[in-house]
């Protein structure tokens, strides 16, 4: 595996993202408006996107993913290699690091942090590296992680946010009796190495970060990074009120703008209305299983599935829904996670193919069936009217079933359902992750549905130790061919991020696994 | 006299450990977990399991009720378990700030109310009369958070005389931001207050009493401010002292609308995440202020009309 890259290397690609004609402004401080506040700002223990998409800017990680999410940068670490037996990892950590309270970071640091990451049971992201075995320190002060096999995803799971780097001293120093508790206190203040560190909280309303001066990285006139005094997050619910405080001038950026209104925001003179690619997908998940709640089950056949892809025109949903700006899916995994094979819109609408499956299911005069939607939720609203009017075409009876979400979570897990809509990100630039969750039957069923293809889990079993990429790519696009033509799922469409700045914020970005990068951004004056 | 309000106090008790009761079996009734709802889609049974079990929640409901009867008995109502933080702190964090919203909204709906169906009353079926009623039914029957986004475009984003929602840091900026959410919140209250006190006025005027003051010479002024008012306003305070748990009812949503980190936002997100002891605590905590409103009333009603309290 050629998984060297120099500093030099490393350096070009990140200035690459910044270059400019003229110098960069600096100072100031970013207000953006985030439809809910965090949780919980503990790299290992959270549980939910409004953590993990901010962590970046106050943790940082021995490596960084890039701009597009697929491929991996220097972070903490300079030069990376993994050995030719696919066992061993070694990272040289960059000269003088230090944390946000001007220590510096030791190799202890990062072997207590990855060993945190990786123990089993300590939070629900352990899956991501539990190749990882143990963690030492070279004689020349490198890292070196030991696998207990050959792991492909282990290079870009070195980005994510649970391999964050946190200082072992002041986080053993905190009080409560474990790690867990231990955890709590240290969350309340955290303290990393990423480009800012944390001012002050104010639950549910909002939450200060400045410039953090002990950050490695440079900006384009030579000097640290970030550009910006400080990032304010602003909470605010309501979509209409968040929009209207950015118009005000209150804010500076605001995320997840309605699609209805992003046409609006784009016709602003003084709005830049940015839609960031993203590896956001929209479907709906079938449960294949024989019987539900004791009555026959038509998803159980395959051709019925495919009937029901097939009956529904992705076009006219991505344009009621998303306004456009969506588009088909190609594979059951985002066009932006590495691996896609997918090469053209899956089950082009058919209506009339649609018909002639079921009647070949024996489903001729069609039949009804229940779908979960998350009450109150407008996006999944309108595809749920949608999808009724449309499968009634093919003799398909849809019975919306409105829920809160707590609810559907728990008929999903314990697979009391027909079909939910649902929605996923991923949190790593490998395709590993929704496989498992989505294809590979050990996980969690296949989504819950219960569907399994015996090669489907052993392909997916191979490619996770698999060390040639050739191999690799060839078992993902095996993968793909088989559940994207006989899985649980209808494919609905791909979205992008949409989130919309004032003209004077330069170089943000939302990354497509939905981290909010400010370690660029500016204010120009 | 003192002894009723003892009494009141007293029956308080009783009603809050009902409250206490149904809330706590209820909120576990409900469908999921706080496990699931945190976790989400993803989560493994195992990770589910094993939190559960760090939680306490995989023992049976009266056992958690004894536990947690015997923590509330020391002060503690538990942490939020999505929050990971004390209820009573959040209770701390949040409640005035409902409180606020609600004591300012209150005190506007009052200031509008009071003046007003004064005016109608004594104009009744006059221009002024229609104006006012007509003005109000418009502001009763507008959704509230419809009516808080319009007044959010006008005077906050389109004038800038008041910032777009937000609280503010000091006591003074929590007026100033709260004041376009109260207003919201204050108008519909107001208007069915204002109804009520007209049509209690008119009623009075026409008493017997009233006229014979009036016949012995008594100025109007001190004619409606001692002997109108006071027994105008015995429903009306009532019907306001009810109407404080609509007021939090509406401050859910005016809190949406305007991002205050009230605790009415805080009760909704609990809920949709079953963070039980957090729903726990801060049902308790608003059935407190709710309790204390009522009881707050009927002092005020007992003052005004001395017959109550016998």
């Amino acid at each position: 595996m050629k998984m060297v890259a120099s500093a030099a290397l490393a350096a070009a690609i990140l200035v690459g993202g910044s270059i400019s004609a003229y110098a960069t402004d600096r100072g100031g401080v970013m207000t953006y408006g985030r439809y809910a506040d965090s949780l919980f700002l503990d790299p290992v223990l959270n549980d939910a996107n409004v953590d993990i998409w901010i962590l970046s800017n106050l943790y940082d990680t021995l490596l960084l993913p890039t701009d597009d999410g697929q491929g991996v940068q220097a972070g903490l670490a300079t030069e990376w290699k993994v050995s030719d037996d696919g066992m061993t990892v070694t990272l040289k950590l960059r000269d003088g690091i230090k944390f946000s309270d001007g220590s510096p970071i030791e190799a202890s640091d990062v072997i207590w942090s990855l060993k945190r990451a990786a123990k089993p049971d300590n939070g629900i992201w352990g899956f991501l590296v539990s190749a990882i075995k143990d963690v030492t320190s070279g004689a020349d002060g490198s890292i070196v992680i030991s696998l207990s096999r050959p792991d492909p995803s282990i290079i870009p799971a070195l980005t994510v946010f649970n391999t964050a780097i946190m200082p072992e001293k002041l986080f053993e120093a905190m009080p409560g009796k474990d790690d867990a508790e231990k955890a709590k206190a240290f969350a309340e203040h955290p303290v990393g190495s990423g480009p800012f560190m944390f001012q002050s909280w104010e639950r549910g309303s909002t939450m200060k970060l400045v410039k953090n001066p002990y950050y490695w990285a440079m900006g384009d006139d030579g000097k640290p990074l970030p550009y910006l005094d400080g990032v304010t997050f602003e909470v605010i619910p309501d979509d209409a009120t968040r929009i209207l405080r950015l118009q005000s001038g209150e804010l500076d950026g605001a995320e997840f703008i309605p699609y209805a209104r992003v046409a609006e925001l784009k016709a602003d003179p003084k709005l830049d209305m940015n839609l960031y690619p993203s590896t956001k997908i929209e479907y709906v998940t079938l449960n294949v299983r024989p019987q539900v709640d004791g009555k026959d089950n038509p998803l159980s056949n395959v051709k019925v599935r495919q009937a029901l892809n097939y009956a529904t025109n992705k076009d006219a949903i991505i344009q009621i829904v998303t306004q456009g700006v969506g588009s088909p899916m190609k594979s059951f995994m985002s066009s932006a996670t590495p691996l896609n094979s997918g090469t053209g819109p899956l089950f082009p609408y058919d209506l009339d193919k649609a018909k002639s499956l079921l009647a070949e299911a024996g489903y001729k005069d069609g039949f009804s069936i229940d779908l979960l939607v998350l009450a109150g939720n407008q996006d999944e609203t309108g595809i749920a009217t949608a999808l009724q009017q449309m499968w009634a075409a093919a003799g398909v009876k849809l019975n919306l079933k409105q829920v809160d979400n707590a609810t559907r979570t728990d008929l999903y897990r314990s697979g009391k359902f027909s079909m939910r809509l649902g929605a996923w990100t991923d949190d790593i630039a490998d395709p590993s992750e929704i496989t498992s969750y989505f294809a590979y039957s050990p996980t969690i069923e296949s989504q819950h549905s219960g569907w399994k293809s015996e090669e489907v889990d052993k392909l997916f079993e191979q490619s996770q130790s698999e060390r040639d990429p050739a191999k690799r790519t060839a078992q993902y696009a095996r993968i793909q061919e088989i559940a994207n033509a006989e899985g649980p799922m209808v494919y609905l469409y791909e979205s992008p991020y949409p989130v919309a700045l004032s003209k004077k914020v330069k170089g943000f970005i939302q990354i497509p696994l939905g981290n909010n990068i400010f370690r660029a951004a500016s204010l120009t004056k | 006299m003192s002894l009723f309000f003892l009494r009141r106090l007293i029956q308080l008790i009783p009603t809050l450990a009902f409250i206490l009761v149904v809330v706590f079996v209820l909120v576990r009734l409900l469908p999921g977990d706080p496990t699931s709802a945190i976790l989400g889609d993803r989560a493994l049974d195992a990770d589910v399991a094993r939190i559960n079990h760090d939680l306490g929640l995989d023992r049976s409901i009266p056992v958690q009720f004894v536990l947690f009867l015997k923590a509330v008995a020391t002060g503690n109502l538990g942490n939020s378990i999505t929050l990971k933080l004390p209820v009573t702190t959040l209770i701390a964090q949040r409640l005035p700030v409902t409180v606020m919203l609600t004591v300012m909204a209150a005190l506007m709906s009052l200031v509008m109310a009071v003046p007003l169906a004064f005016v109608a009353a004594l104009r009744r079926d006059e221009l002024a009369d229609s104006a006012i009623r007509g003005t109000f039914q418009v502001g009763l029957s507008m959704p509230v958070f419809y009516l808080g986004l319009i007044l959010l475009t006008v005077f906050g984003a389109r004038l800038g005389w008041f910032p777009v929602g937000g609280y503010g840091d000091s006591f003074g900026e929590h007026i100033y931001h709260l004041f376009l959410p109260a207003f919201t919140l204050a108008l519909s209250l107001a208007a069915i207050l204002m109804r009520n006190l007209r049509a209690a006025i008119i009623g009075v005027v026409g008493a017997e009493y009233v006229v014979f003051a009036r016949s012995k010479g008594i100025m109007p002024g001190v004619i409606l401010m001692r002997h109108v008012l006071r027994s105008a306003l015995i429903s009306t305070v009532s019907l306001f002292g009810l109407s404080v748990g609509t007021l939090l009812g509406g401050a859910v949503i005016t809190e949406t609308v305007f991002a205050i980190p009230g605790a009415g936002r805080l009760m909704i997100d609990s809920i949709y995440g079953r963070d039980y002891p957090v729903v726990q605590g801060m049902t308790m905590a608003l059935a407190v202020v709710v309790s204390l409103t009522f009881f707050l009333t009927d002092v005020v009603e007992a003052w005004l009309d001395p017959r109550v309290a016998r």
